[in-house]
Order: structure tokens, then sequence, then C-alpha cells
């Protein structure tokens, strides 16, 4: 690969790594300043906005599993992501927010086991279950987090129709080399137990304390009451 | 250190990007197509085309809406050329329409009947296909009529209306996923019923929404709707602040006149957001204060108001320095400099036709596309009814003309709002020193 690239693998994690370090929990976290009040939970509603189907993919094992698996009363946090994404306001900033969300959640009597974070790789060739694996012990998470991938693109591809995630390998205008780099917008997918999709986030407002918010509107009848 | 503050250090170059954070990310500096949704995928650099959302005129070519595809890149062959036009068959006053927030979908409305189109522009960007057809959107919304704003939001359209089923301005903005699928219907609150445009700023969590008229006015030809009182009445003077994310209405600001478009300055640091007012020809801002509310400013005349030159399409510059403004009834380009966004001045006016309304920018700047309609029953008003598209170069303090389109002559009708589309965006050739990646 010649000129401006993607990271390689690792050189990519051990950013992740690194940035995934320095991100404070929540409890610690100075965050960004917020120029909005937060929503109150239950005051506002959040409509199916469509619904996606179910789903077999690898997991960090290496065995084949629901990408989805929700019992009534319970919620997913679906983000799509790819491990060599050099921009660490993209795919890193997901996996930060929904860190947070893991440590939230886990300290919460009302929503613990309740809330399962699932990350998919929409780049399986590079991101094998192995690999997906160091990403997990890095996030060592506290609750439910599922880390998937495929045996290749095309068996991503129908979930990444599905759930309405864009994901293009960018090549070289020149001579169509490859880039190594995948555009996308980085979406977070907030999932009911019917597997309507309750919300869509994109990184440009990714805050895991209105993300936190809906999820008690969904989860938590009479929430903020 | 905030998230941001620490991801904006050190780990950001043009090369390190594919990862695409959307815009507005601390110390990202965009050149966008600049009146888009912020959810959008923005092309950078030179478009190869613009779509021209077109309404039939009866007598001229098959006198049915159309959208037309102009060649917009001077390397190409189809530069300035019509590469394809697709009638949807009838006319349904085609009016605004917009890109689904993956760019593969271009929607488009008529405020006549309310019927919508939606394009796949991703397949063959030269050649947009009809891919399906809404024609119960008054039943599925509950009685709203007339869709206008078409605003990309993530996985999903809001689209904002112009009436109801009485004719009134009374309405609302709707909601529908990309599939095209009715999700919810959130009507306009007491004393700020009319509707028109919807922008978000999304570093405010914040919505803001304005207002014109009802189908029964906007249907009518217009000398007669001036010299009817009564009816002159019935006319928006309000803006809405909405909380983006709960869709509550929280403020509702007196802007006497018809607020139409909505343009939000660009930098996420920059709090305010202009529009002009059609009835009475002034430009607005409204500014975030202090305490977070809002307050809406009266800014500067355009033209001579007494002389009623109806402003309409407006455009802010990516570096949120220039703001183009579009006078009907006198066909007039003003630009102003907003760089002080309280104390606006006009810098530069060229007259574009007998009449022009919709004004649009290249990613960079460097280029605007013009065209004429405003209504199919208020074009002409000006005394002559030409039809075109016309496109200049822009060098920061003058047009000069590239190209035009009669679109009377060539049997196409009366042309409206314009998007821009791209080969390469959609194959994802990027030159190699921008591998952003970020469109």
């Amino acid at each position: 690969m010649k000129g401006s690239s993607g990271l390689t693998g690792t050189a990519a994690l051990l950013l992740w790594a690194a940035v995934l370090w320095l991100v404070p929990a929540p409890s610690l976290g100075a965050e960004p300043e917020r120029l909005y009040e937060l929503p109150r939970p239950g005051s506002y509603q959040l409509p199916v906005i469509d619904r996606v189907s179910p789903h077999q993919l690898l997991d960090e094992s290496g065995e084949t599993r629901p990408a989805l698996d929700l019992e009534p009363g319970q919620c997913a946090v679906v983000s799509f992501v790819y491990a060599s994404c050099p921009d660490a306001g993209g795919c890193p900033l997901v996996l930060a927010t929904l860190r947070k969300i893991d440590r939230a959640v886990a300290v919460r009597s009302d929503l613990a086991n309740r809330v399962q974070l699932v990350t998919v790789s929409f780049d399986p060739e590079r991101d094998t279950p192995e690999r997906l694996a160091m990403l997990r012990s890095h996030l060592d998470p506290s609750g439910e987090w599922r880390f998937l991938t495929a045996e290749s693109r095309a068996k991503i591809d129908p979930v990444l129709e599905d759930f309405g995630q864009d994901a293009l390998p960018l090549v070289a205008a020149d001579d169509g080399e490859s880039l190594g780099i995948i555009r996308h917008i980085a979406k977070v997918f907030l999932i009911d137990s019917d597997l309507g999709i309750r919300n869509i986030y994109t990184t440009s407002m990714l805050d895991y304390e209105i993300l936190l918010r809906d999820i008690e509107t969904i989860l938590l009848p009479g929430a903020g009451d | 250190m905030s998230i941001q503050s620490l991801f904006s250090t050190g780990v950001r170059s043009a090369a390190v990007a594919g990862c695409i954070a959307s815009i507005g990310i601390a110390g990202y500096a965009s050149a966008d197509e600049t009146c888009q949704s912020p959810y959008l995928p923005k092309i950078t650099g030179q478009e190869d085309f613009v779509y021209i959302w077109t309404l039939g005129i009866e007598g001229v070519g098959d006198g049915s809406d159309k959208l037309v595809t102009v060649g917009a890149n001077p390397a190409r062959a189809d530069y300035g050329k019509v590469v394809a036009t697709l009638s949807v068959g009838g006319r349904h006053e085609a009016h605004h329409g917009g890109f689904t927030d993956d760019r593969r979908q271009l929607w488009m409305g008529g405020l006549d009947d309310s019927m919508i189109y939606i394009f796949d522009v991703a397949s063959d960007p030269a050649k947009p296909a009809l891919i399906k057809t809404i024609d119960d959107f008054v039943e599925k919304t509950g009685g709203v009529v007339g869709p206008h704003t078409f605003y990309a939001l993530p996985g999903r359209m809001l689209i904002t209306a112009l009436s109801n089923r009485d004719g009134g301005g009374k309405t609302a903005y709707v909601e529908y996923n990309n599939d095209g699928e009715f999700i919810r219907t959130v009507w306009m609150p007491k004393g700020a019923v009319y509707g028109y445009d919807i922008r978000v700023k999304k570093e405010l969590n914040r919505m803001l929404t304005s207002s014109f008229t009802g189908h029964d006015n906007y249907m009518r030809n217009l000398p007669d709707l001036l010299g009817d009182a009564e009816a002159m009445k019935n006319f928006g003077n309000t803006m809405v602040v909405w909380d983006y994310h709960t869709r509550e209405p929280l403020q509702t600001l007196e802007v006497p006149g018809a607020p139409l478009e909505i343009r939000w300055a660009l930098a996420p640091e920059h709090h305010y957001a202009f529009t002009t007012t059609a009835l009475t020809s002034k430009l607005w801002g409204v500014f975030r204060k202090d305490d977070g509310s809002f307050e809406a400013v009266e800014l500067a005349d355009i033209g001579d108001p007494a002389k009623v030159p109806l402003p309409v399409d407006i455009s802010i510059s990516a570096d949120d320095r220039f703001l183009f403004v579009d006078s009907f009834m006198d066909g007039m380009l003003r630009v102003f400099d907003v760089s002080e966004p309280r104390k606006p001045h006009q810098v530069y006016e060229q007259k574009i036709g007998a009449q022009v309304n919709m004004v649009s920018q290249s990613w960079d700047g460097k280029r605007l596309y013009f065209t004429a309609s405003l209504l199919g029953n208020w074009d002409g008003t000006p005394g002559e009814d030409p039809q075109f598209l016309k496109v200049f170069g822009w060098d920061g303090a003058k047009l000069t003309p590239a190209f035009e389109i009669d679109f009377r002559a060539e049997g196409l009708g009366r042309p409206h709002i314009m998007n821009f589309g791209q080969i390469d965006f959609y194959k994802g050739r990027v030159a190699r020193a921008d591998t952003s990646g970020r469109p």
C-alpha cells in the first residue's frame, strides 16, 4: 500500500487502546461543554423508525450466534465499526461512548442485565474473531457486550443493508488501488426487544447521557415521573 | 481532558479519517455543500451533475413534472448539457426535495397534491431512476398537505409541510424512514401554526422552523392574492425553536412577513441562523443568548421593501462569511457580508434574470447555480416568465457567467430546487492526497 492509507491493524488497535485507556469513566470524566439540557427520561417519544431482522454472525470466539438475543424488557445498542479505522473521532469515539454506557448500566440495578451492547465489524477480512477478542479485552466490559464479524464481507452486507449502515471501501482515483479505508458514517442504533429501531445516533451527536436517557425511556415506563 | 479535545490532538490529519464522524467535531474544518443537512455526507470537489426538480408547463415538452439532470463538470463532455430527464407524469407543483442521509436517494415533493417521488441517484448518477412513489402522504400523516423541505436525519427523512386538508396554513412536520414508511407527525404549536423550512443545529440540540402560507394561497395567482387583504392575513409571522431530540417546541419568535429559508451558520461555535422575510423584505438573524434561549433580530433591508422584491432562497458560504440572497420580483442576487452576524452589509448585487428563485452553491463556494421558478401560478408576475438554469463562477467578489439552459426552449418546464451529484462519490474514488473519506 502506497501513499496515505488506513493504519495497519496493530497500529490502529494500539491507537484505540491508548485512546480508550485515557478516556475517563463516566464518574470521573470531564465532558465537553454541553450547550443543551438533557431530556427527562420518559418525557418524550421514541417511535419505531424501522425494524431489523434476525442475523447470525461470528462472535469473538468464532462461534456462530444471533446478532441480537433480546428478551422482553431488554434492549440493545448496536454499533458498526472496523478495527483499522484511523479516525479517532469515528469508530474509537463510538466504542468509547459505548464503554461509558457499559459502565453506567452496570451500576444501575434497574438497568443491569437489560442492555446488550453489540459491535459488528464491516471489515471481516481483517477483523477476525481473534482481533475482535483483542479489542474486547482492551474494553474489558462490565456487562454483556458482544463483538461480531463474519466469514466474508458478502455475509455482512445483508446486515448493513438491513440496518441502513453505509460502508464503502475507498480506492485511489488514479489507479483504483485499495486504500484500506472504509468510508462510512459511524452510526449507533438503539433496538428494542421487538427488533424495532428506536433511535439512530451518529458521531456528530453521540452523547452517552442522551443515549442513557433514551434507554431509560424505552425500558422504564414512568421513568422521569 | 474531554474526549473530543483528546481526539483532536495529534491524531487528526488528512490521512486519518476513513471513519466518518459526519461533520462538526472540534478541529475539523469542512467546506461542504452549505445548505444540506449536517447528517448528510458531503461531496468535496467538482460536482458532475446538478439534479433539477422541474415543474411541467402545459404545451412545453410533455407538460409533466420531471427530474432533469444537467452536466456540471467542465472536464466532462456533457458539461452544460441536459444529460437525462425523467418525467413523473402530470403536474404536482414540483417544488423542493432532498437526499437521504446516505445520499443514495433523492426525495422530491409536489406542493399541490402532496405526491412524493423517490429517485435512486447512486446506481447511475448520470441517470436517476424512480424507485418509489408515496401517494398517500395526506392520509398517512393525518391530514398534512404540501410537503416542502426534505431534511436528512440518520436513517430517516424529516419533511415540513405548508398546509392541511382545509387548505389553510395550519400544518406540521413529519418523519419517514428511508424505506418510505411513515413514522410520525408533529403539528406546529398554538400561536405558530404555519410551517415552511426546518434546520438542525446539532451542537445545540436545537431545531428552527419558519412559516409561510397554506394551499389556498400558494396555489393562487399572485397578483390576485396580493390584492386580497383578507387572504394576505393568512401568512406566517413566526419562527419556532425546538428541542431537536425531544421534538418539543421551546420558544416562538416573532418574525413578521413570512420568514422562509433558514440557514444556520456552519462553524460549530457560531450559534446563530439567518432567514429572510418574503413579504417585508428583511434579513433577520436568530441568535442564541447567554441563557440558552434565542432572540430574533431584524438586521437589514433586502433591496427596497416598498417595491416588494420578495426575497426567496438564500445560501450561506462554507466559511460563514457570505449570505447569497435571491429576490424573485426583481430577479436580483444580493450578497451580504455576514462576518459580523449582527451587522451584515451588502457587498455585491447582480441581476440574474427577469425573475429568480433558487440559488445553490458548490462545495468549494466557487460556483453558483440559479433557477427561475418560484410557484407555477406566481411565475411571470414580474412581467416576463423566463425559465432558466444559470451557472456562474464566484471569485469572492463577483459573478462570471459559465453556462445557462433555457428550460422552455429545451421543452423541460419550470426549474426549481437543485442538488448535486458526483460519480466518484458513489464509487469510493478519492485522490491520494485526500483520503479523508469524509463526505
